[in-house]
């Protein structure tokens, strides 16, 4: 299978730390990747270093076969590579409506978009159909969640990077949340970070661990979670 | 621009157009009564289009006055010393007025809130010194005086008079237009959503610099018909009249009356720009009301009237919705609480 993202030597100091040292991530088309790590260990630094939101000291970033390195955050959306972000962001003070509208014209080529079937199915799929007038920042943490798909939905991504996305929920809500991302496999690829030792095993076919910017191991979760290295810094010798 | 003429026949709008004529012509047998209502059209064009900027995408453009200086000194020059005509030298003046304000502004167009609003002070303040320092363009402080009003092309005539007026009531009413077709259009959506979040909107794909430029381009061109309006229909122009005090005027307009509202500037130029005349004695005394009406705005009001009347109207919802619908607000009134 060819790889869909190939991200190699990635470097990035805030002064004396490194966020990332010498970072390699490849993820195959269709793959579901997981990203784990205890906190400050780099993992939102790396998705916002792939998708222009930090710039990289060094390293390259290929996406779809295409460099992508350094390139503003809107053309790597454009690029179908879309992200979501630890805290939820969305337009809280416009409608659901306008915020899928909004999202729907970020990209101004027609082409992209998506038809009216496609997106009662994106709407009808994440139960947000009765909620299109409801302002955004009205509405619970996990319709707020299933709303941020929706919105990178509408970019057709062929990636999307999520970053905790059941931070915060209610152990029901996680399960239904644990679903949406199964049933998400089947639309795009998904790189998940995640804290949820749970999450990352029912979801990821891999996983990468980082540890103070630096990739430990990158495996199957049931091998990651026999790790001794993994044990001992993340998991605590209490799991082991 | 698509849907145009569409966006011109509008009932809300149509309603406008006939108001202000009708406006005009009241007044026209009162010179001075139509003087003010002249300058009250102006400003309503200026405030249009610094609602664009302030009230849509969230910049706050204190350099606004100085944009409208350059295009007013631009079309007086252009007009007086190589003969153009007036509607040959307002559109290159304006458009040259936007290019200039787009590349003075591109280095603080990063910038978000207060920072752009304290870079664009700082450009202003360069403006103003410009317009006092090159004296072969712009007479210095003198100002220039004496200033021909439009011509009307190929009759051998120019505008004066309720003509002007009604000139004046047009270009004010045009820009209501404009600014209603930029903000029902995908570009105006794409500015709400920077005025929002802009690290959202850029990470759903709206190119943040991009779209700044443009509406600061759009927003410069308003200001610089304006400006050109100005200069020939008072028939003089000195750095004074497009100095800092301007420019906030101007905001004030916007934020008294509703950012990002339709009726918001309109509200706005017609309460405040008739003030100056009305305290033509007592000029300090005019900057101590717009000093306190800043203040007050943005302590009580701070959706303006237009934001007051909304949450007047929170358990009608029949009479909101039509305030929402035809005061053209793209986001909810919620857009009201904040800059």
């Amino acid at each position: 299978m060819t790889a869909l993202f190939v991200a190699r030597d990635l470097c990035k100091r805030f002064g004396g730390v490194h966020a990332l040292r010498n970072v390699d991530v490849v993820q195959r088309a269709g793959e579901t990747l997981g990203m784990i790590g205890p906190n400050g260990s780099g993992k939102t630094s790396f998705v916002n270093a792939v998708t222009g939101e930090l710039s990289l000291d060094s390293g390259k970033v290929d996406f779809a076969a295409r460099d992508i390195t350094g390139l503003r955050p809107h053309k790597v959306a454009g690029a179908g590579l879309a992200r979501t972000f630890q805290a939820v962001r969305l337009f809280s003070r416009l409608s659901v409506r306008a915020n899928l509208e909004t999202a729907m014209l970020a990209l101004g080529d027609k082409a992209h978009r998506l038809d009216a079937a496609e997106r009662a199915d994106v709407l009808d799929w994440l139960e947000l159909d009765s909620r299109l007038d409801a302002e955004a920042g009205s509405l619970t943490l996990f319709e707020q969640r299933r709303l941020e798909l929706a919105v990178r939905l509408m970019l057709r991504p062929q990636l999307i990077m999520l970053d905790e996305p059941v931070g915060g929920l209610a152990p029901g809500e996680i399960r239904a949340m644990m679903q949406i991302l199964n049933d998400l496999k089947a639309r795009c690829s998904i790189f998940v970070i995640e804290h949820t030792m749970r999450v990352i095993r029912e979801l990821a076919d891999r996983v990468i661990v980082l540890i103070t910017g630096e990739k430990v191991a990158d495996g199957p979760p049931v091998e990651i979670l026999k790790n001794q290295r993994v044990i001992e810094q993340y998991l605590g010798t209490a799991h082991a | 621009m698509k849907g145009f003429l569409g966006t011109a026949v509008r009932p809300q709008l149509l309603v406008l157009l006939v108001a202000g004529v009708a406006l005009a012509l009241l007044v026209s047998a009162n010179r001075f009564f139509a003087f003010v209502v002249g300058i009250t059209m102006i400003s309503i064009m200026w405030a249009a289009g610094m609602n664009l900027l302030t009230g849509y995408t969230g910049l706050v453009s204190l350099a606004y006055a100085g944009i409208a200086g350059i295009s007013a000194y631009g079309t007086v020059g252009l007009v007086m010393r190589f003969g153009w005509s007036f509607w040959l030298a307002m559109p290159v003046a304006a458009t040259g007025a936007a290019v200039v304000g787009v590349l003075l502004g591109l280095p603080s167009l990063r910038l978000k809130g207060f920072y752009f609003a304290l870079s664009s002070l700082v450009i202003q303040t360069v403006l103003s010194l410009g317009f006092v320092y090159f004296v072969n363009l712009t007479n210095g402080d003198t100002g220039i005086s004496q200033i021909p009003p439009p011509d009307i092309p190929l009759a051998g005539a120019s505008f004066h008079g309720a003509a002007f007026d009604l000139l004046l009531t047009c270009a004010a009413w045009l820009s209501l237009v404009a600014a209603w077709a930029v903000t029902h259009s995908p570009f105006g959506r794409r500015l709400v959503a920077i005025r929002e979040d802009e690290v959202l909107a850029e990470a759903i794909g709206i190119d943040v610099m991009r779209n700044k430029m443009l509406v600061f381009f759009v927003g410069s061109l308003f200001a610089g018909v304006g400006g050109a309006l100005y200069a020939t229909y008072v028939g003089f122009a000195s750095p004074r009249s497009f100095d800092l005090l301007s420019s906030l005027s101007i905001w004030l307009m916007v934020a008294f009356g509703g950012r990002g509202t339709l009726m918001g500037p309109i509200i706005g130029a017609l309460v405040l720009a008739p003030i100056p005349f009305m305290l033509q004695q007592y000029d300090t005394l005019k900057d101590v009301i717009y000093g306190a009406l800043i203040i007050a705005v943005i302590v009580l009001m701070p959706g303006g009237v237009y934001g007051a009347l909304l949450t007047c109207f929170r358990k009608a919802p029949a009479i909101r919705r039509r305030l929402l619908k035809h005061g053209g607000i793209v986001a909810n009134d919620g857009s009201l609480r904040r800059s």
